[in-house]
């Protein structure tokens, strides 16, 4: 796992324009601000979605919905942007935290929610109509998305807890002891 | 008479606790907590200016009223977060205009989500963009808030070490 992190490390740090653009007076809160806007746009939006999955506002067929999904998708790309210039700034600062990877765990499983939901279920939703209740899995969806999400902005806002100095990086129980229970 | 206030602001119990307990569930979840509140109010309220301003125009915009409990939930959360944010620092937060810029957009904010639902109201189109720039400009102010501090605590600033 150190030599893949390292590489990865490597990688990273080749996005010398990003870093010299970060580094300017008010580079890194201006992009940290983008960040926050870019995770408020899109958590709004895709709550709104899958609280709709989740049954609530069910009077309105719920592919009507849908036409929010493009703005969760522009707040992820904002977002994808804006993060790729903290890790190609400070890449040890991420590539190392535990809090940063407990963050790309609950991206990847918000991400293989949204494949399963469009591979078994849009077709039939897009069929339903005001008041039809839908399969029952689709309130599962829309509550693991939700969760997902928030997840993914708490450990986001954890980040700068677990600067990999005070953590000892790769060694789970340490690190729980250590940083977690304490 | 500021700064008496501040040393005893800064020594009770909840001050203390925020800035030196080692506990995530301190200050590191509660700041968690306050980006989670910002998310459902703000972020949710600007789904429902983006309808204003015509997406997804088959949802009835009385639709979005259904969401209005999760968006005051999201406020109560930044409430009671910030209080407890501003405990731990409150000379960082009162010796820095830019805290009463912050306050001053939340207000705003806040304002427009009810006056933007009265039957009456006028050029929503404008007032949902307004809606969605105060937001923005909120979360600016929240981010630079960490940045732009003259005074970390009381000490600092009876004994003068200000920041540039």
């Amino acid at each position: 796992m150190g030599e893949w992190q390292y590489w990865v490390e490597q990688l990273l740090l080749r996005g010398e324009y990003a870093a010299a653009i970060m580094r300017t007076a008010w580079g890194w809160p201006t992009v940290e601000s983008v960040h926050f806007a870019g995770l408020t746009l899109l958590f709004g939006s895709i709550a709104v979605w899958d609280l709709r999955l989740m049954g609530m506002a069910s009077h309105v067929p719920i592919v009507e919905f849908h036409r929010l999904v493009p703005f969760s998708v522009l707040g992820f790309a904002i977002n994808a942007a804006s993060g790729s210039m903290f890790l190609m700034t400070e890449p040890d600062q991420y590539i190392y935290n535990p809090a940063f990877h407990f963050k790309l765990l609950f991206l990847t499983l918000a991400g293989v929610n949204i494949v399963v939901f469009y591979a078994l279920f849009f077709r039939r939703v897009r069929a339903l109509g005001s008041g039809d209740r839908g399969p029952a899995a689709l309130k599962i969806i829309g509550a693991v998305s939700i969760v997902c999400w928030a997840a993914v902005i708490i450990c986001g806002r954890l980040i700068t807890f677990y600067r990999p100095t005070g953590c000892p990086p790769g060694e789970p129980l340490a690190f729980l002891v250590t940083c977690i229970i304490r | 008479m500021l700064a008496s206030f501040l040393t005893w602001l800064e020594s009770t119990g909840l001050s203390v606790w925020m800035r030196e307990s080692p506990s995530v569930f301190a200050f590191p979840l509660i700041l968690a907590a306050h980006t989670i509140g910002l998310g459902l109010l703000a972020g949710i309220d600007i789904a429902h200016k983006l309808r204003l301003l015509g997406v997804a125009p088959q949802v009835p915009e009385a639709a979005f009223n259904r969401f209005l409990p999760l968006m005051w939930l999201g406020l109560w959360i930044n409430v009671a977060s910030g209080v407890a944010l501003f405990a731990g620092y409150p000379t960082k937060a009162l010796t820095n205009e830019l805290f009463y810029v912050k306050l001053g957009l939340v207000a705003v904010g806040v304002t427009l989500i009810t006056v933007i639902r009265r039957p009456t109201r006028r050029a929503p189109r404008l007032l949902a963009v307004a809606s969605i720039a105060c937001w923005v400009a909120t979360i600016a102010a929240g981010r630079f808030l960490a940045y732009t501090y003259h005074y970390l605590d009381v000490t600092d600033l009876i004994e003068g070490r200000r920041r540039p």
